[in-house]
Formats: C-alpha cells, structure tokens, sequence
C-alpha cells in the first residue's frame, strides 16, 4: 500500500514537467486563442472589447476568406491525394522490387525534406521563372515560348503551389510507408506468389491492408501538416499574391493581425482549428477498419 | 536500495533541470526588470531634474550638460533596409559620444518579427525607425490605435553639439503631413527621416541609343509605348504592386492637384466618380495594357527583384521606384550603355503640372517606452550634422536645409528632380479604424496585377474603391 503510494508520487514528480511545460506552452494558449476570438483588439493595444459572436458573423460574409479558405481546402485534397499516391508506389517500388542505386533514390527523395521552406522558395522560383526558368526552358524545346508560361500568375499560382508542396512532402511519407511495408513477412509474399498473384494484387491484397494503421496516421499528418505548410509555402513563394489569388486561411489570418484586427485573426484561428479538428476526426472515422496482424 | 537511489538522483535532476529552465528565465527577467528599475529611477530623477531647471534648460543644453541622462541606456530599434545597418551603429556611437547617454541598438530586415512580441507583452524600445506603408503595418496600428508619444516639443529642442533648434533643421514642408502628423490636430507624432523622390525610373541610355523623348504628358508616354512595342520593349513593368502607392499619390495630384488629394485620401463622398479619379484609374488601367505582361507573376517578395532586372535588360522602360533602386540593384547584370534616369509623372494635360512624391521613412517614440526624454533627445540628435554626414554616406538622406551640398553620384540627379519645376506630392491615405478585410494595399494597389492580366476590368475595380472607400469613411479616425 505504502509502496503504491511512494511509485504514484514518484510517477507524477516524473510527468510534472512536462504536463507543466505542455498546459502552459500548448493549453493555455489554444484557450486564449478561443477567448481573443470573441474580443476587438489591435495587436499591440492593450485595450480590448468584448463582441461575443461578432467576428464570425463578418468572417461568413467576407469574400477574402472565403477565398481562403477554399484555396486552403484545394492545396488539403489535392496535395494529400497526390502526395499519398506517389509516396505509396515510391515506398512499393523502393521496398518491393530489386532496383540498382535504391539507397540513392531514398536519400534523394527525402532531401527536399530536410531543406527549409525559403530554400525551396528560391529554388522553385529558379524553376518557374517566366523567362529563362527551368521549367519554361523545358516546356520551350517542345513548344513556341514566345509567350511564356507564368507559373505565379493569376491562373496558374495554385497549380505551382500544388507541385512544389508535393515535391516537398512525398519523401517523408514516402520513408514512413517504407519502414512499415519493410516490416511485412516475405513469406506472404510467397504464399501468394504459390497461389499466383501478381505484383498489383499482391500491393493491393496484402501490403495495403497491412500497414492499413500506418496508412490512417498519416492521413491526420497530412492534413495538419498540409495546413502548415500552405501558410509557409504561401508566405516565401508568393506572399499571397497576385492579388490574394493565392492567400490561404493561415496567411490570411496573419495578415489581418498585421492589419490590426487581432481578434478577428483569432476567430480565423478558431475556424481552422475546427476546421482541422472536425476533418481529422471525419477521416479517421471513415478509415476505420478491424486491423490486421501478421 | 541502490535502485532507489538512483530514482531519487533522476528526479532531482529531473526537478532541477525544471528549475534551470525557469531559473535563466526568471534571471533575465530580474535583470531585466532590474535595469528596467534604474531605467525608471534614472527617468523620474530626469525628469524631475528637467522639471526643476526647465528655465534653464536651454542653457544646459547649449553648455552640452547632459547630467540628468547620466547612467541612462535607451533602447533604439531601427528596421535594416538598403542602407544597412552600419549608419546606425555610428549614429549610436556619435550620439553616445556627444551626450553620454548610452544605446542599445536592434536591426533587422523583419524589425516586426524582432520587436513585435516583446511590445505584445508590454515591453517598448524607448526609439522606433520604422515607417509606415510596410506589408507588416505596425506603424499604422500604433497610429490606430493612439499609442505614439507627440514629439511636438522635440521641434523646439536644441540639437545636441549643436546651437540650432530641430524645426530650423528640418526642411519645409516635412512636418506638417499626414505623415507626421496623422490626426491632422498639428501636433507631431512622428519624426521625418530619410527621404527619397520617388518616380518612373528608366534606362536613360536606351532613351538616348533610340532617339526617343522623354515624354511629359501621358499622351506622349503612350505615344513612345507605341513605338517601343514595335521593337519589342514594353512601355512599363513594377517590382510589386505596393510600389503603385507613391505612384497613385503622384498621379492624384497632378490630376487633381492639392485639393482633390486631400479629398481622395479623406475618402470624401462620391470623389472617386469625379473626372479627375476617373482620369487617374483610366491611366492606370490603359498603363496596364503598356506593362510587360510577365510583371504581375514576378510581383511578390521572392522574385520582384526580376522585374527590376526588365528595365536593366531593356525589356521594359519605365518602374515606379524610388533612390535605393541604384544601391539595391549595383550587383545586377545590365544592358550595354545601362545609365540610371528618373523623372516626375507625366503631366495629365500639358501645361499642367508633374508631381514627384516624396517618399520618407518615419521614426517615433512609443507612448510605453521607459526613457521617454532620453529618447526625444536621440530623435533631435538625428538632424545634427554629424548624423546627417553618416546616413548620407549610406544613401540614406534626411530632410534637412542644405542637405544638397552633401549628396554624390547618382543622388544627385535624383534628388535635383524638383529643382525644375517639378512639385512635390506628399502625405497618404488617412487612417482608418481596422475593418475586416479592407485595407489601403488590397482595395488600391493589389487589383493593378489584376487589372495587367486581365483578370478584372476597370469598372469592376472602381466598383470595389468605392464600396471599401465608403467603409473606410465610415471608420475614419
């Protein structure tokens, strides 16, 4: 009895620190966040106003942020679907099948990774540059590049995020599959071989299905991962131009703050968390299945 | 045993690790506060000691006493631009030098993001140099909401190592903006700096290769846009869309002149549907048709530096810009015979008159900084001649009396600009209670990227200036 005592007093001295560190660090901000959304304030005033719902009710009718938020939903999805399709059959191909250089290929896909966001910013600007950009110079040998492509104009800017966010996120998810499909028995592999499937059906039969949880983690990765990264890729490649074409929720909250309106970037702040939330959650839901063990 | 004593050896490191982490916290706190303490102590001894001898004071000053800042550090905050940052930490050494007062200085390229959330959490510098019109808009937010301190008496103060006050200093004209003085009462808030015409830039050597006029009405310019296009150079291009504020400035007044300006950036009713608005969005719009239609996919803060680069290709003739362009584009790559050129906007009819903005950067003192007279004193030092000698070796030029006799190179030209004729166009949009999704940027200058690809129409845009511009009416200060 005693000694459950002293392990239970000795258990919470461990976590304290951290419990502390996270509630100040992570909770108390999140609830100021929803506490602020509800306030009038400039950034740097002290003073603040109490407007209950207010903010939200301006959010739904300005045209910005609907704006936004659809730019941001469109980079979610379509990265995500892209992202995952390429890292699945890189992972496939990388794991399943003997290929010359196999270790070169993943260390290449996973450098865009480790380099930071303004690296890639640079870099993609070098790519899509009107005039003389790698991209225009390709497109020019099987074309007429009189009138170039504008990869960050109006129509296009969207496209140009979508392919460089991808090429940015495809290693890492590509490195997580890999270590999960790696850990699959080959001796399945085998059995099914005896039976006679073929390499799609044995991808589809059985490497899916068994690192199906895997599969489901990186699902919410993807979407908080995506959510960050449009305010990052946003901000170094196009600062949300031309003309807000490309501003997504994040950016757009961080320019209202900029624009004095502190707790309407909260109330922004709260419809993203929610937003994040509630889509995580519905994903999860929806890729519920019994798993499967080898 | 020996189990739990190795338990009990974890948690205490584990605790005190805790501590550590807490306890430097803590520490730069204390020395914070501490200093903070002396700063107060310092401050209120000063101002008492002012408050004594105010009627001496003048002599004090022109006996270079400055023994009730003894001990006092401010804190000066100084956004890095073209210049550098070097000038300031001279300036810093000189006024230190002359008065005693000691100064720790902060620059940065992102000043915002440096100083931003200290100031979130009630901490000021006792100086800001950081003007208005950034993306980050923090001078606007401090103008907006009422937390500048007036510097109306920094005007009468004598300049330390000096015997003239700042008011004879400053050049006529800079301290009775909108600029300065944001809630048009004529007190001071913020203090005029460096300063720099701004206008259409261009290769003054391909003008003079081609045979080309340098137009100075708007027909002529479209006339020349004609020309150009056949020989496959584009009349125009803008490094971004925010450079379009000193060139809407311009255009509004020599459309409408002072008045009209005054009205326009006061959002008066019904002003954008006179002629003369109506003037200035058709020129912005027919300008649009003249822009090398790669800018607006350059128009960003990664690559803006590229559409710079079409004037010194050649591919483009004219940039809104302002006198740094020469400092920020030295390294660049650039056509044979490249020669900088600058010149006023176009007169709208002929006869009438060019304007020229003049373009300043601002400096002030937050409402909540500790050593409040320390630092009006390091704002008048500023204008001594000693400063103005080392800003102006940086290009940075401030706006003082004779400044003419001290510039060099290209600065010269560029700053002779309203030597002929050419009237100055200052002051800008007034400010406005924050409204959601409104703001001077998005409604004024964004839509020109648009308006070049083709995305909106002219009417669609005057249609949204003249909704937003009723709101911000309606939130006038």
């Amino acid at each position: 009895m005693k000694n459950s005592k002293r392990r239970s007093g000795f258990l919470a001295v461990c976590i304290a620190p951290a419990v502390i560190l996270f509630f100040i660090f992570m909770i108390l901000p999140t609830l100021n966040v929803f506490r602020m959304s509800l306030y009038e304030k400039g950034a740097y005033s002290p003073t603040e106003t109490f407007v209950g719902l207010k903010n939200f009710q301006v959010l739904l009718n300005d045209s910005n942020f609907i704006r936004s938020m659809q730019n941001m939903i469109l980079l979610i999805v379509t990265v995500t679907i892209i992202t995952f399709a390429f890292a699945l059959i890189f992972a496939g191909i990388l794991t399943r099948e003997k290929i010359k250089g196999q270790n070169f290929f993943r260390i290449v896909f996973y450098i865009p990774n480790i380099l930071s966001i303004v690296v890639i910013a640079g870099i993609f600007s070098a790519i899509y540059k009107p005039e003389n950009g790698m991209l225009n110079s390709i497109i020019g040998l099987f074309r007429d590049m009189t009138d170039p492509i504008l990869w960050k104009s109006e129509s296009l800017v969207m496209v140009s995020l979508i392919i460089a966010m991808v090429w940015q996120a495809i290693g890492y998810y590509m490195v997580m599959y890999m270590a999960s499909m790696s850990s699959v028995p080959e001796s399945l592999y085998e059995s099914s071989n005896l039976d006679g499937a073929g390499r799609l059906s044995q991808f589809f039969q059985i490497t899916i299905p068994l690192i199906w949880t895997n599969i489901r983690t990186t699902l919410t990765f993807f979407i908080i991962s995506t959510i960050n990264m449009t305010f990052l890729f946003v901000k170094a490649m196009t600062s949300g131009g031309p003309n807000g074409a490309s501003e997504v929720a994040l950016s757009y909250m961080y320019g209202q703050k900029d624009a004095g309106l502190y707790g309407y970037s909260m109330a922004i702040g709260v419809i993203i968390f929610l937003f994040s939330f509630a889509l995580s959650a519905m994903v999860n839901k929806v890729t519920d299945r019994e798993p499967l063990e080898f | 045993m020996k189990k739990k004593f190795l338990c009990t050896i974890l948690c205490i490191s584990m605790a005190a690790s805790m501590l550590v982490g807490c306890g430097a916290k803590s520490d730069s706190t204390d020395s914070g506060s501490g200093t903070a303490e002396e700063g107060t102590a310092a401050d209120q001894e000063a101002s008492q000691d002012t408050g004594a001898e105010t009627p001496a004071d003048s002599e004090a000053d022109s006996g270079n006493s400055y023994e009730q800042y003894a001990g006092t550090t401010i804190h000066v905050a100084a956004i890095e631009t073209a210049y550098g940052s070097e000038m300031w930490q001279e300036v810093a050494e000189a006024f230190t030098a002359e008065t005693g007062v000691e100064v720790e200085l902060t620059t940065d390229k992102n000043l915002e993001d440096v100083i931003g959330p200290s100031m979130q959490g009630g901490e000021y510098p006792d100086f800001i140099h950081l003007a208005t019109g950034r993306e980050a808009g923090l001078t606007e937010q401090f103008i907006k909401g009422n937390m500048i301190s007036e510097v109306t008496d920094v005007l009468s103060m004598t300049i330390p190592g000096e015997t003239v006050v700042v008011s004879d200093k400053i050049a006529k004209g800079f301290t009775d903006t909108s600029l300065t003085n944001p809630y048009g009462d004529g007190k001071t808030y913020l203090a005029p700096m460096f300063y720099s015409p701004c206008g259409l830039f261009y290769n003054a050597g391909l003008l003079k290769e081609k045979g080309w006029e340098v137009p100075t009405t708007w027909d002529e310019m479209w006339e020349l846009g004609d020309k150009a296009k056949e020989e496959d150079i584009y009349l125009f291009t803008y490094p971004t869309a925010g450079y379009f504020d000193t060139f809407l400035y311009a255009l509004m007044y020599s459309a409408g002149g002072p008045e009209f300006f005054d009205k326009a950036t006061h959002y008066e009713e019904g002003i954008w549907e006179t002629p003369e608005a109506t003037a200035c969005f058709d020129i912005i719009a027919k300008l649009a048709t003249y822009t090398n239609p790669i800018t607006p996919a350059q128009a960003n803060d990664q690559d803006f530096t590229q559409n710079q680069q079409l004037v010194l290709d050649n591919k483009a003739i004219f940039m809104p810009n302002g006198t740094w362009i020469v400092g920020e584009m030295a390294e660049a790559p650039r056509a044979d015979g490249f020669e900088w050129g600058m010149m006023a906007l176009p007169a709208v009819k002929s006869g009438e008159d060019c304007y020229s903005y003049t373009w300043f950067e601002q400096s002030w003192i937050p409402a909540g900084a500790e050593n409040q007279d320390a630092a009006k004193l390091f704002m008048s030092f500023l204008y001594s001649d000693t400063a103005c000698e080392i800003f102006a070796k940086s290009g940075a030029i401030q706006p003082i009396v004779d400044i003419a006799d001290k510039l060099e190179g290209d600065n010269v030209m560029f700053y002779s600009i309203y030597d002929n004729g050419v009237k100055p166009a200052m002051g800008n949009f007034a400010a406005f209670n924050a409204i959601p999704g409104v703001e001077v940027r998005t409604v004024f200058l964004e839509p020109v990227n648009s308006l070049v690809s083709g995305g909106i129409t002219e009417d669609d845009w005057i249609k949204d200036v003249i909704s937003a511009s009723d709101q911000m009416r309606e939130n006038l200060k």
